[in-house]
């Protein structure tokens, strides 16, 4: 083993014991951004080491997916090495295979049977040919930190040139609703597989939309959404029609699913047990998360980072929200979350306004009128909770049911103070880590780190 | 005002609607729904044609790359570059944003390739740059480049800006106002935006109007003044929340 190699693994190693005992964060970036710099290839290394491997990017769902697949293959017997929640920058990969490799197994060797990489739109382009996966699944492109990752025209443009360079061995799995991931397969020099929802087509983003009938390799049919408790649908396939009953609402984690379940199957798990397995899947940090709030409440955490992603969850929670449940949005403008905080008039806060309107098409270029249906206290929270206080009043909610509370911490004080139904949290990422160092202080929650 | 009816010419929204732009078309509509003013948002895209004195006031928000192409080639071919310079000419207010602005300035000239010629609205002209100048803005409308309307000096814009290329103001040029923190223009002369006649070019996202309902008010007051020929002076609305976010804003450079 490279003498490099072997300091930079410790160095990390040494970073990850000393933030823990600090107790200054998980651990999950930190430890490969110096390996790193000791020894660059770390990554390409440390990765072949283990025997399959998957890459899963695109803008929505990576964290969800990544779960997903993991659960149904730790399920069936595999042992699954995974980048922690959100580390999806080669520094992340870095630091999980610095974590977890170690030097008795013939050096640097490796007890895992499967790697699952979530590498977000630019992290791919840079440390995709590294890990030489067996399948690459790209779930959707949409506008998200145009200030980070540039327009969508430039994310395609690069995944382009990254697909050429991949080895013909490798098999690409694509959203196929989605017609700029479809232009994707010219440029690719393997195998590619398309999943997708019948007579579907994404919110929010014109160019989504369905035009003609794709030809779909597995596509989900008879949908019967159940709210915030799920929804169920049915796979034909060759051996016959299939019934899947998933516990995480909405249309757009049926697309997290299939990628999840085609994946699965390519690495030859069975269809039962993922069935089996789907019953005990519990949704990642942040994504749909339900927790029991002191006094029996209950709350939902749901990440919200961008337009297309954010509308979805709001079209969910519209048809859900009931007159005693309350709110609390908390938008920050961290590198993280996007320093431009535009983003937020593209979301359908409309759909809050009056749920029983929810499914009346495009709200945005419809004047509201009339009162709301419910009436639902709002807290808004982070460090720019004025432009959303602002938002939310544009989209026709009065300005007497907003609250503007910055502090995380007090606002979810005021949100929890005489909360009679359920409370829905809808934070940007870096106001989630915040939340749950919160929830984790108050004895709530562990910590993010302690359940990866 | 309940007399009053405006139509706003959303140019180009199903490819020029780059981050937040949606926001400033709702804030017309509701700040002039809020005064009972009736508001028809007119979609004005590519091939289609456009007749002068049908619309009141004109939104052009900003695109990607390839968009802006199709775009640029549309408004010559369908003569509606023409059409916009005209009305603006009789005192028509416009809103342009980013790649809007260099689109009605008089040209683009991308790193490689020939000039992009624009409508020759604005006396500006862009180049592109290699460095993209992303952030938060915050721009002092100065009296001279602006109608006493919008206030007085001392009045601030702020926002997002995020862009590479360099608009540069020729002789005579008005700049919309003075960049206090942030790039503007180019980066270089510390002027951001154009205004001409009652035009207004600029790089500020966030989303502009709403965090700015000053500039959204001006706008909304001389699309009435041209549509019915009298001074109108819009009710003044409770914008407690709007002033808070302006304060959030300027706040993050103090």
């Amino acid at each position: 083993m490279n003498p490099r190699l072997i300091a930079a693994i410790l160095l990390g190693k040494l970073i990850i014991s000393l933030s823990r005992f600090f107790k200054v964060g998980g651990g999950s970036a930190a430890p490969g951004l110096y390996a790193l710099k000791i020894y660059p290839q770390l990554v390409s290394d440390l990765a072949s080491k283990i025997p399959h491997s998957i890459v899963i990017t695109g803008t929505n769902g990576k964290t969800t997916t990544a779960r997903m697949l993991a659960h149904f293959a730790q399920n069936s017997g595999l042992k699954v090495l995974r980048n922690a929640t959100g580390s999806n920058l080669e520094r992340g990969i870095a630091s999980a295979l610095i974590q977890h490799s170690s030097f008795h197994l013939g050096g640097g060797g490796t007890k895992y049977d499967l790697a699952i990489w979530e590498l977000d739109e630019a992290a791919f382009n840079q440390v995709v040919l590294r890990l030489k996966p067996q399948q690459v699944v790209i779930l959707n492109v949409f506008r998200d930190q145009l200030d980070r990752y540039g327009e969508v025209d430039s994310v395609l443009k690069n995944w382009h040139t990254t697909l050429r360079q991949l080895s013909p061995e490798t098999t690409l799995l694509l959203n196929g609703d989605d017609q700029n991931l479809l232009s994707l397969i010219s440029s690719f020099p393997g195998k590619a597989l398309t999943f997708g929802v019948e007579n579907y087509k994404i919110r929010g983003e014109k160019s989504f939309k369905r035009v003609g009938k794709e030809i779909l390799n597995l596509e989900a049919k008879n949908l019967n959404l159940l709210g915030f408790e799920g929804v169920r649908f049915e796979l034909e396939e060759g051996d016959g029609r299939w019934f899947f009953s998933l516990p995480l609402p909405g249309i757009y984690h049926i697309y997290d699913f299939l990628a999840a379940y085609i994946t699965a199957t390519r690495l030859g798990i069975e269809r039962q047990s993922m069935i089996g397995a789907m019953q005990s899947f519990s949704p990642a940090f942040g994504r749909t998360e339900k927790i029991t709030l002191p006094g029996e409440k209950t709350a939902f955490i749901q990440l919200i980072k961008n337009p297309t992603g954010a509308s979805q969850v709001l079209e969910v929670l519209s048809g859900e929200l009931r007159e005693d449940d309350k709110l609390l949005l908390a938008l920050n403008d961290n590198l993280a979350d996007g320093t431009d905080v535009s983003w937020i008039w593209d979301v359908d806060f409309e759909l809050l306004q009056n749920p029983s309107r929810a499914k009346r098409g495009d709200l945005k270029t419809e004047i509201a009128s009339g009162p709301m249906a419910h009436r639902n206290d709002i807290i808004v929270s982070g460090s720019r909770a004025e432009d959303l206080a602002l938002r939310l009043k544009y989209a026709g909610i009065s300005p007497q049911d907003i609250e503007v509370e910055n502090n995380l911490k007090k606002a979810l004080k005021q949100a929890t103070d005489g909360l009679k139904g359920r409370l829905f949290i809808l934070p940007t990422y870096t106001a989630l880590l915040k939340l749950q160092a919160i929830l984790a202080e108050a004895g709530i929650k562990e910590h993010y780190w302690k359940h990866e | 005002m309940n007399k009053f009816k405006i139509t706003i010419g959303y140019l180009y929204g199903e490819c020029m609607n780059i981050y937040g732009d949606t926001g400033n078309i709702i804030a017309l509509q509701k700040r002039a729904a809020w005064r009972g003013i009736k508001v028809t948002i007119q979609n004005i895209t590519l091939n289609d044609k456009l007749e002068p004195g049908k619309v009141d006031l004109f939104f052009f928000g900003g695109g990607q790359d390839q968009a802006q192409n199709l775009v640029a080639q549309d408004l010559k071919s369908t003569g509606k570059g023409k059409v916009i310079k005209k009305e603006i000419e009789r005192g028509v207010p416009l809103l342009s944003i980013c790649g809007g602005y260099q689109l009605l300035g008089e040209y683009y000239q991308p790193h490689e390739g020939p000039k992009l010629p624009g409508v020759g609205l604005f006396p500006v002209y862009t180049v592109a740059g290699d460095k993209r100048m992303i952030g938060n803005i915050v721009v002092r409308l100065s009296a001279l480049s602006c109608p006493d309307k919008i206030g007085t000096a001392d009045d601030f814009i702020v926002g997002f800006e995020n862009h590479s290329g360099k608009t540069y103001l020729k002789e005579g040029a008005k700049p919309l106002g003075k960049v206090i923190k942030g790039f503007g223009n180019n980066g270089e002369d510390k002027t951001e935006g154009c205004i001409y006649k009652n035009a207004v070019g600029c790089y500020i996202h966030g989303s502009l109007l709403p965090k700015n309902p000053q500039l959204a008010d001006w706008l909304l007051e001389k699309a009435l003044e041209v549509k019915y020929g009298e001074t109108v002076n819009l009710k003044p609305l409770d914008d407690t929340l709007e002033l808070l976010a302006h304060q959030a804003a300027m706040d993050k450079f103090s």
